[in-house]
C-alpha cells in the first residue's frame, strides 16, 4: 500500500459554534489507500454534522488520484450542507494542477500559506 | 537540434523512437512504482516540461486504475507501453485482458467519456473523473480500441510537444470543468 499519513488537530476558534480542524496529509493518495483513509474524514464529518470547518494542509501531499478528488468533492458537499467550509493550503503545483483540471478550485479555495487559509476558513 | 536534456543524447544519440513496455499484475500496489517511472521517463527522456511530466504521471495512473478495475481480473495483468518520439510526442498505451466480470466495449467506454466531458453533465459522484477530465484534458489524442485476440481494451493516448493546445501554464478557467453539487 502506498504510504499516506493523515493527522488531525483542533484549531482554536473564538466563536463557540464553530468546530475547526487542521487536516495534514503526508504522502500519496491513490487507489491502494484512498478508500481506507477517506473514512477518517467521514468520521469527523459524522461527528460534527454542522458548522465544521476543515483546513486541508497539502504541503506534503505528493500525489492524489481522481477518486481522492471525488472524496474531496463529497466532503465539500456534506460540510457545505452543514454550513461549514473547506479550504486547502500549501498545495504543490502538481496537486493544484489536478484540482484545476477537474474544476475543484472553483468550489474549494486554495491558499499559499497557513495563515491566509485560516483567515479565509474562519471569516465566513 | 540541441537536446533539452543531456540524457537523451547519451541514451538515444540518433534520436530514434524509444518504446518501453511494462507488464504489471492486476493490483493497485504496483502503481506508485509506475507513477515514479513515468515521471522520471518524461523528465529525463523527453522535451516535455516538469509540469507535463507530472500530468502524464496522473494520466498513466488513471489509465492503469481503469484497466485494473474494469479490464483485467485479479491474478491477471495489464500492459503499459510508452513510445517516445524525441522532440515530437509521447504515446502511452494501456491494455487489459478483458477478463473483468463487467466488461465494456471500446465504443461504450468512448460514449461514457464523451458524455462526461459534455457541459451538460454534472458529476455528483466520487468516481468518473479520471478518464473524462484528467486523461482527456491532458492529451491530444484519446482512443479506445477493442483487442480482438482476448476481448480486452487498449487505450491509446498521445500528446504532441509542439501543438497549438500545448500550454505551460495551468489550464484556464473553463465552464466545462465546473462541478455543481
Amino acid at each position: 500500500m502506498t504510504q499516506i499519513n493523515i493527522t488531525i488537530e483542533d484549531i482554536a476558534v473564538a466563536e463557540g459554534t464553530k468546530i475547526a480542524k487542521l487536516v495534514k496529509f503526508q504522502g500519496q493518495l491513490d487507489e491502494s489507500n484512498v478508500d481506507e483513509k477517506a473514512k477518517l474524514i467521514y468520521a469527523i464529518i459524522e461527528q460534527n454534522a454542522a458548522n465544521l470547518f476543515l483546513l486541508m494542509d497539502f504541503e506534503e501531499l505528493e500525489y492524489m488520484n481522481s477518486k481522492s478528488i471525488g472524496y474531496l468533492t463529497d466532503w465539500y458537499g456534506k460540510i457545505s450542507e452543514g454550513n461549514g467550509k473547506i479550504v486547502i493550503t500549501k498545495a504543490k503545483n502538481n496537486i493544484l494542477d489536478i484540482l484545476e483540471v477537474v474544476g475543484l478550485t472553483q468550489l474549494i479555495s486554495c491558499y499559499p500559506t497557513l495563515d491566509e487559509a485560516k483567515f479565509a476558513l474562519l471569516s465566513k | 537540434m540541441e537536446t533539452k536534456n543531456g540524457n537523451q543524447s547519451k541514451i538515444n544519440p540518433e534520436n530514434k523512437s524509444i518504446k518501453i513496455t511494462i507488464i504489471l499484475p492486476t493490483h493497485a500496489y504496483f502503481l506508485s512504482g509506475i507513477r515514479d517511472f513515468t515521471l522520471n521517463l518524461i523528465k529525463n527522456m523527453t522535451d516535455f516540461s516538469e509540469q507535463w511530466a507530472y500530468r502524464f504521471q496522473s494520466v498513466v495512473d488513471e489509465l492503469c486504475n481503469n484497466a485494473i478495475e474494469h479490464g483485467s481480473d485479479p491474478g491477471e495483468e495489464i500492459i503499459i507501453s510508452f513510445n517516445t518520439n524525441p522532440h515530437e510526442s509521447i504515446e502511452i498505451n494501456v491494455e487489459d485482458t478483458g477478463t473483468a466480470k463487467i466488461h465494456l466495449k471500446a465504443s461504450e467506454i468512448n460514449a461514457i467519456v464523451e458524455e462526461r466531458r459534455s457541459t451538460a453533465y454534472t458529476n455528483k459522484g466520487i468516481r468518473g473523473r479520471g478518464l473524462s477530465k484528467i486523461v482527456a484534458e491532458w492529451s491530444d489524442e484519446l482512443e479506445f480500441i477493442d483487442v480482438p485476440a482476448n476481448g480486452g481494451i487498449r487505450v491509446r493516448v498521445k500528446k504532441y510537444l509542439n501543438d497549438p493546445k500545448f500550454k505551460e501554464t495551468l489550464p484556464s478557467h473553463d465552464p466545462t470543468h465546473l462541478i455543481l453539487n
